[in-house]
């Protein structure tokens, strides 16, 4: 079992990738799944229309594309309602990027969403590594604070925050690390560290090249060892709320 | 010809091989890098460790003329010690670079004693590196606020900005003193810094060498994977870097 753990998909700004290009480059590359988000436009603002293109991506495409979903909280009622009907329709993930979104990743704002994706029984994926708004200490707070909900570590921290990340991460055990930007030298040393349970895969395509991501990470933490990482750990997750 | 514009001797690298750069040019060797910017570490991590450090620098590149080039440091909290610890570099050791790192190093960009710094530099045309992308302290306004404030001097944004401030590290190079090391932001942010920054001041660099891990193949893999014209990929590890050392 392989799994891209973030994919973001749509065309914005640095964004550009379709679906064709993913699935392209999953073959190649030898990945069965991938987790898809939302470009950033649509995590800071128009997040219904977002999480509508997320879902119909995926619908096409079940056994390989598993859709993510987001709400900005400074929509707060309706944010809420928003996840609870994009959870309805078929995500399987809360993103939440408190850079973009505008609030400090432990930031009271968000808790009323935190608690629907604990509802929905999803995981939380966070953004971090903004410095001040998004940092590894921040998601042991929301780890505290919401012992039931998974919280995935988008880019470990990186850049500035590798120092803190393999504390942080052994200072709750519902925190798990994704590789994202954070390089596959510096993820393995992390996961080494944590442990292989703890450990995501993702390679934040289109920013990054998936085949390239995949094959340096595969470097330093080959397949065969750590399958772990490679999609058992976050489809563990993803299961929490039923079969994909 | 590659060449790497960031890399470091390493503390550990220092502790297990004591001044022979052999073992680290290795990594070069494989990665097909044919010279090297060599930061120091110690000398960015105590202040009194800095001058030990300069000078052991300056011994590892002689054991590789052609292919390393010592950078120093100082130490502004140090005030008057410091400028003349860069002077010291200059006219006695033969340094023709600076590396600075004001996160790391604990110090303002806006610091006295480092101003004169900057004067010095510019007198002697010596270019500064920078560590860059990291508040509060290293931002690439920051730097670019130098820029600004010592149009005599070459600034070196050592990291574009790092992942997320690389549209700052944009906007710092409309400074004309100032040049963008990509090193640290993600593939696309470098196809994008590629787009808009005058090409004749792109370097490129791996932070090699803080820890024995390989940075450079994926660092380079990264660059070589963009989709940035070859003529500006060979610039860019070339030329530019070559008219630095000028």
């Amino acid at each position: 079992m392989t799994i891209d753990g973030y994919c973001a998909l749509g065309r914005d700004r640095e964004y550009d990738l379709t679906v064709t290009e993913l699935l392209r480059a999953m073959d190649l590359t030898g990945v069965e799944q991938a987790v898809i988000a939302p470009i950033d436009r649509f995590l800071a603002v128009d997040n219904r229309a977002g999480n509508d293109f997320i879902l119909q991506a995926a619908r096409p495409y079940r056994s390989r594309l598993i859709p993510s979903c987001s709400a900005n909280p400074w929509f707060g009622v309706k944010a809420v309602e928003e996840l609870q009907r994009a959870f309805a329709e078929g995500a399987r993930i809360l993103v939440l990027h408190p850079f973009i979104q505008g609030y400090l990743a432990n930031d009271e704002l968000a808790w009323p969403l935190i608690d629907a994706a604990a509802f929905a029984q999803v995981p939380v994926y966070l953004h971090t590594g903004q410095p001040g708004n998004s940092t590894p200490w921040q998601i042991v707070d929301l780890a505290d604070r919401f012992p039931s909900v998974d919280f995935i570590m988008g880019h470990c921290g990186a850049t500035d925050f590798w120092n803190d990340v393999v504390h942080a991460a052994k200072a709750a055990t519902n925190i798990y690390l994704e590789s994202s930007l954070a390089r596959p030298f510096n993820f393995a040393s992390y996961i080494q560290e944590v442990g292989e349970s703890k450990g995501i895969m993702g390679s934040f395509v289109p920013l990054n090249d998936l085949n390239f991501e995949w094959a340096q990470m595969r470097e330093h933490l080959p397949l065969e060892k750590w399958r772990g990482v490679y999609g058992e750990n976050l489809n563990r997750l993803l299961l929490k709320r039923g079969a994909l | 010809m590659i060449v790497d514009c960031h890399t470091h001797w390493g503390m550990c690298w220092q502790d297990r091989y004591r001044g022979d750069p052999s073992e680290w040019l290795v990594s070069l060797d494989r990665n097909g890098v044919s010279k090297a910017f060599l930061y120091g570490h110690a000398n960015l991590h105590r202040s009194d460790l800095c001058k030990n450090d300069n000078n052991l620098l300056v011994q590892v590149a002689a054991k590789a003329p052609d292919r390393l080039i010592p950078v120093g440091t100082s130490w502004p909290q140090m005030e008057k010690e410091s400028v003349k610890e860069v002077r010291r570099c200059i006219e006695q050791l033969g340094i023709r670079h600076l590396k600075f790192h004001p996160w790391l190093q604990g110090f303002s960009t806006a610091d006295r004693y480092f101003g004169e710094i900057c004067d010095v530099a510019g007198a002697h045309r010596v270019p500064i590196f920078f560590h860059d992308g990291t508040p509060a302290y290293s931002l690439s306004e920051q730097i670019a606020g130098l820029a600004r404030r010592f149009p005599s001097t070459t600034f070196v944004l050592a990291h574009s900005g790092l992942l997320w401030g690389w549209r700052s590290a944009i906007e710092a190079a409309r400074y004309p003193n100032v040049r963008l090391c990509l090193c640290g932001p993600s593939q696309r942010a470098i196809e994008l810094v590629c787009e808009r920054v005058d090409p004749d001041r792109l370097l490129w660099g791996s932070d090699y060498g803080f820890g024995f891990a390989d940075s450079i193949g994926y660092r380079l893999g990264l660059f070589v994977r963009a989709k940035i014209k070859e003529d500006l990929k060979e610039r860019i590890l070339k030329i530019n870097p070559l008219n630095l050392l000028k």
